[in-house]
């Protein structure tokens, strides 16, 4: 199985604006990021909002500059590269939105929308191969191909982020990253996107980095989980070996957390407290934390095959 | 349940004005809250349920109207109140907790001037009397050092610290009743389960009653005594909370129960319900979920289906099932 994203003792710190002079203080957000995205699989990335998910979307997309730690895209640094290498890489690299109102221009109609990328990349020259391709692709999505000239203010929030997601798939990504897609739909539409989903991963050979703070919409979707709390990775494993065997206690709140017709309401977690400078971040929050957690981050190792945990409580073996 | 009910909402209908025509957003909606039980009101956006709770306290934003219907808080109509009889319904006898906490507080003053404000105004009392009032109440809402946490700004407060703030402030003359609409749904699901926690507990301790407005099923599941589920502005369904999740009758509470994704199981496919929620405004004729529901007859699409009544529950259907 090898992986066409190899993330690297990432960190990435943002500086708070400071008046005329100087850095600001430092607001680390990326913490010691190892992370590496399997081919023809589905990563979830787990967290709640501000511990670094979408930073780290923004990061694997170039946007973001990473201030350590490398990031390879399909064996390349992306850190070296000029526009045109930058270009190359994208090609391959798409990305679907939380707000599929904010993220399709107003102003443009679905083919514009879908034929830009393939514009840029100089891709179905041909204007009936085109037009064919772009009739093939809305209806991959679930649309009719008559929608092609209408705007997206015509649709619902679960058909923009069909064409969203149809415009992700134009250039044939071979790694798609899909920042919380679904949080943003009604109830009843979500399922329908979830199924999408699963179907182009099925149908498609591709990777998906898939960005959620829902582990129910997690369980459904992801072949491995990582789970992050301020900008780290606390766990990692195959989802049917994290849902079975929760680890960290951080994994096994946020589950408990999630509501579940027939479960009554659980038990709440303290509030984040102050920074641990030195520990374990999660230690103020943790029922199992002892001293020893406040004096050392616990290293992010294997506790079984797979499944990797940093706590102190599980150190190699541990589980069987 | 057979108590004289606090709140009694009788065929309210809200409409918008879009062009100059009036556009329904609530059709008709009837319920009876009880003293001291909880009613979650379910629905997807543009289903009516904020507008509806907003029509409740009148605070229905500009080219809104009540166009039908009223609204009986201990058997007077609220919707008849002069604006100065309102502002004693207000706060004080209903109060209202919204989406956003961190934007329903004014971020230029201090949480203790927000909190002393309501104080001042309704009570015959001192600064200093309604400060140490102040803190109490954040107390009460689970806020340690809350004489320090007075004079701080609400940015100095996360996402979950403003929404206790702002329970506290709705509790702060102690109200009958409670709306709190989608109280959590900007807050992480960590927090989420401490402030539903917080407010089960508060009106389990004075016996008020709330309406908690959601868009998620599960989580009205385990607040809830009474649930109502509201699609396109009309009552679907009404039942209590353990026979409407142990059996739920409508084909729309059916389709949305089984399209949830579980942290439990992991199924190939998940039951979607196909298609789009309505647009308020279109569809008048027939019931609003017929373009969606797998057992649609034509007689859906022509006439709306009462409301009937089936022991303790409601349901708005014509299958035979439901029957």
């Amino acid at each position: 199985m090898s992986a066409c994203v190899e993330i690297t003792h990432l960190y990435k710190t943002y500086y708070r604006h400071k008046w005329l002079f100087g850095k600001g203080s430092a607001v680390p957000v990326l913490k010691d990021v190892t992370l590496s995205l399997p081919q023809n699989r589905v990563l979830g990335l787990v967290g709640e909002s501000g511990c670094g998910k979408s930073t780290l979307c923004k990061v694997l997309l170039g946007i973001e500059k990473p201030t350590a730690g490398t990031v390879l895209v399909n064996g390349q640094d992306i850190a070296g590269l000029d526009r045109a290498g930058r270009k190359k890489i994208c090609r391959h690299m798409q990305v679907v939105y939380q707000d599929p109102y904010s993220s399709l221009d107003p102003r443009m109609t679905v083919r514009q929308l879908l034929s830009e990328p393939l514009d840029i990349h100089g891709l179905h020259p041909d204007k009936k191969q085109r037009e064919q391709f772009l009739q093939d692709l809305l209806t991959s999505v679930g649309l009719a191909p008559s929608y092609l000239d209408r705007y997206p203010h015509e649709f619902s929030g679960g058909q923009r982020q069909r064409i969203s997601i149809a415009r992700a798939l134009a250039l044939d990504p071979q790694i798609l990253i899909a920042d919380e897609p679904v949080s943003a739909l009604d109830v009843s539409v979500q399922a329908q996107i979830l199924n999408l989903l699963s179907d182009i991963k099925k149908a498609r050979k591709l990777s998906m980095l898939f960005v959620t703070h829902d582990f129910a919409v997690a369980r459904f979707l992801c072949d491995d989980i990582a789970v992050m709390y301020k900008g780290r990775i606390v766990e990692m494993a195959p989802a049917d070996e994290l849902f079975a065997k929760p680890l960290h206690p951080y994994t096994q709140a946020l589950l408990r957390a999630v509501p579940q017709v027939g479960r009554p309401l659980a038990k709440p977690l303290a509030e984040p407290g102050a920074d641990v400078p030195n520990g374990c971040a999660f230690a103020p929050r943790c029922e199992r934390a002892s001293e020893k957690c406040r004096q050392a981050v616990p290293p992010f190792q294997a506790a079984a095959p797979q499944h990797f945990c940093a706590c102190v409580q599980f150190t190699k073996g541990d589980v069987q | 349940m057979r108590e004289a009910p606090v709140l009694q909402v009788k065929d309210l209908q809200v409409s918008f004005t879009v062009d100059k025509k009036p556009v329904p957003v609530v059709r008709g909606l009837s319920y009876s809250l009880p003293a001291g039980k909880v009613l979650a009101v379910v629905g997807e956006s543009g289903s009516g349920k904020t507008v509806h709770a907003l029509s409740i306290l009148r605070l229905l934003p500009p080219g809104a109207q009540i166009s039908g219907g009223e609204v009986l808080y201990k058997g007077k109509d609220v919707s008849a109140c002069t604006e100065k009889e309102l502002q004693r319904v207000r706060g004080q006898q209903i109060s209202m907790i919204f989406q956003d906490p961190a934007a329903s507080l004014n971020p230029v003053l201090t949480i203790g001037e927000q909190l002393t404000e309501t104080l001042l105004a309704h009570k015959k009392i001192t600064k200093l009397q309604a400060r140490q009032e102040a803190a109490q109440l954040l107390e009460k809402v689970g806020i340690t050092d809350a004489q320090k946490r007075l004079d701080e700004y609400p940015f100095q407060f996360s996402g979950g610290m403003c929404q206790r703030v702002m329970i506290a402030m709705a509790l702060a003359l102690s109200p009958d009743i409670l709306i709190a609409d989608e109280p959590t749904t900007a807050l992480d699901v960590t927090i989420q389960a401490q402030i539903v926690r917080l407010i089960k507990q508060l009106q389990e301790q004075a016996r008020m009653s709330v309406i908690f407005i959601t868009h998620n099923l599960a989580l009205a599941s385990q607040v809830a005594d009474e649930i109502l589920v509201l699609y396109g502005g009309l009552c679907m369904e009404q039942a209590p909370a353990d026979e409407l999740f142990a059996k739920p009758l409508h084909p729309y509470t059916q389709g949305l129960l089984a399209s949830l994704a579980s942290v439990n199981t992991r199924p190939e496919r998940l039951p979607a319900i196909p298609g789009q929620p309505p647009v308020a405004g279109e569809n008048f004729a027939g019931c609003p979920f017929a373009p969606r529901c797998p057992h649609v007859t034509d007689k859906c699409r022509q006439s709306l289906p009462p409301l009937r009544e089936i022991g303790a529950r409601k349901v708005r259907c014509f299958w035979e099932s439901t029957k």
